[in-house]
């Protein structure tokens, strides 16, 4: 996670911090009417953004999802959720940037991703799928620690409406945006320092793995968890009752998310080739 | 039209220190999280407009009424339903009816509690406040920056938009679902053209000496008053004397006893 910290010593990452986070906020507070859970979240195309920020912008997209989702949430829905929403949403383009290489989805020797082969379309989707979940868990989990919504209808609420804008429109959008980028040198291997970036190694590749692990764990084992007290998946999440704030849940989806944000800090990318 | 909520007034909320703003809205967000009782939050809920008729912003509440009223409707609908309880009539339940009450109440506290911190405090505030609580200045720098590009952003795509309606783009008709197919490729000339400004934004930044040093001036000085001190101790004590009659189990259960419908501890 060094990267993360080490990118605001850049003004070129800062400032594509601010635009990142200008450009996800502009896009979600017209749809902030389109509610979906009020006060929670709500019909999201800007979801497409924040994957496609982290592969182009590496960091500065992770630290620009999580503000713009931020000022999204000053347009009507600022509350306890804005917290749990600053964590997922960084998650949400940190976690696809990070699993793009690390866990072995496309080869060492052409990871970059501007998805002109197969392989790489199927990288996209699957880390676009893992950091939709990534951005569900800590938000679900800690309006479930809080007994605000139920765990199962929030968790899989996001997922999906993370995953199918992320997936959808994230791939176009990556189709056109990542040869411009990629002139304009603005890719963030470009941009940061070769030291900052870190470097390869076993703890990567196990750092992906954990990452992923807990990520499922976290959410496939928390909808177990709920489902087993009562709570129901999406919307029947809201009919079926159950508790809201059970032990089970709270211990299952906490360690997924403790998990992930370990992962995290574990994991390294390989060196930039000079 | 202003996208922001904030209102430009000369008022004692105004006035007070942004950290102090911070504090009392987070403190509300205490207070919403702590309880699970009618009663509470309602009073929690009147000393937040209390504090926001201070400072003149609850004409605001207009421009959130409908995440308001939707938090409200979902709420008592959906809890009405799920919640099981012995006073049924047809699919819904009584005690499903206070209990979406509660949390559309616990919600809409929250929600209120960070319209009033908008309302009253400048994004330049905001974002000095945050360096003063220790958030580096980078941070705060991109925070605030990215809150004024959002209006250029919108009005970006409204000139696309409008570009793209000169050239004979039908953007009225069709249903839902191929409106917004219409719109999802003007997403894209907004994008480039954002982005695109990013190596001579750096330029511009470090020209006039972004990063140069650690220890910045600004032009605005935030300091802490007397009236902040006491703002703060007033929350504090009621956060206090909250908690007090959380965790200690005898007022508690006099609260319950007296508005035993109320609680869903």
């Amino acid at each position: 996670m060094k990267d993360v910290f080490a990118m605001w010593k850049n003004t070129k990452m800062v400032v594509l911090v601010a635009l990142s986070a200008g450009l996800y906020a502009a896009l979600l507070i017209p749809f902030k009417g389109f509610v979906l859970i009020p006060g929670i979240t709500e019909i999201r195309p800007a979801s497409a953004l924040p994957v496609v920020l982290g592969l182009l912008f590496g960091p500065a997209g992770a630290w620009g999802a999580a503000i713009g989702n931020l000022i999204g949430d000053f347009f009507g829905s600022l509350g306890i959720g804005s917290l749990f929403g600053f964590v997922g949403n960084f998650m949400f383009a940190y976690v696809p940037y990070k699993l793009w290489i690390n866990l072995g989805l496309v080869s060492k020797e052409d990871s970059e991703p501007d998805l002109k082969s197969g392989r790489k379309i199927l990288a996209y989707v699957i880390v676009s799928i893992l950091g939709s979940a990534a951005c569900a868990l800590p938000i679900a989990w800690g309006l479930e620690l809080l007994g605000m919504v139920p765990f199962a209808a929030l968790g899989s609420i996001i997922t999906i409406n993370n995953s199918v804008p992320s997936v959808f429109l994230g791939i176009p959008i990556m189709l056109i945006l990542y040869p411009r980028i990629k002139k304009w040198d603005l890719l963030w291997t470009e941009i940061m320092d070769e030291e900052d970036i870190p470097v390869a190694g076993k703890l990567s590749k196990i750092g992906g793995i954990v990452m992923t692990i807990s990520i499922l764990v976290g959410l496939v084992g928390g909808f177990l968890a709920a489902l087993g007290v009562g709570q129901g998946l999406l919307y029947s999440g809201f009919g079926a009752g159950g508790d809201v704030g059970t032990a089970g849940v709270i211990l299952i989806a906490g360690i997924g998310t403790a998990g992930l944000i370990i992962s995290a800090f574990i994991q390294s990318m390989p060196k930039k080739e000079a | 039209m202003d996208m922001f909520l904030y209102m430009d007034l000369n008022t004692y909320v105004h006035r007070l220190d942004p950290r102090t703003k911070l504090l009392l809205m987070f403190l509300s967000f205490a207070v919403g999280v702590m309880y699970k009782n009618i009663v509470m939050l309602v009073a929690a809920l009147v000393l937040v407009l209390i504090y926001g008729g201070m400072g003149h912003i609850l004409s605001n509440l207009k421009r959130i009424k409908v995440v308001l009223i939707m938090i409200t409707l979902f709420s008592v609908v959906i809890w009405s339903i799920a919640q099981s309880g012995e006073t049924r009539f047809l699919i819904f339940t009584l005690e499903g009816v206070l209990y979406g009450i509660m949390i559309a109440i616990k919600t809409n506290l929250m929600i209120v509690a960070g319209m009033v911190f908008l309302s009253t405090t400048k994004i330049e505030e905001i974002a000095e406040g945050l360096v003063k609580i220790k958030v580096p200045y980078r941070g705060a720098f991109a925070f605030s920056t990215a809150i004024r590009l959002v209006p250029m952003i919108v009005a970006t795509s409204y000139t696309i938009i409008q570009a793209q309606k000169s050239r004979g783009l039908d953007l009225e008709s069709g249903s839902l679902f191929e409106k917004i197919k219409k719109y999802v490729p003007l997403m894209i000339p907004t994008l480039v053209s954002v982005i695109r400004g990013t190596n001579v934004f750096s330029m511009a930044l470090e020209s006039k000496g972004f990063g140069y040093s650690n220890n910045r001036s600004n032009f605005l000085q935030l300091k802490m008053s007397g009236h902040d001190y006491l703002m703060m101790l007033i929350g504090l004590t009621i956060v206090a004397a909250a908690s007090y009659l959380k965790f200690d189990p005898t007022a508690y259960n006099t609260l319950i006893n007296l508005f035993p419908w109320g609680d869903f501890a």
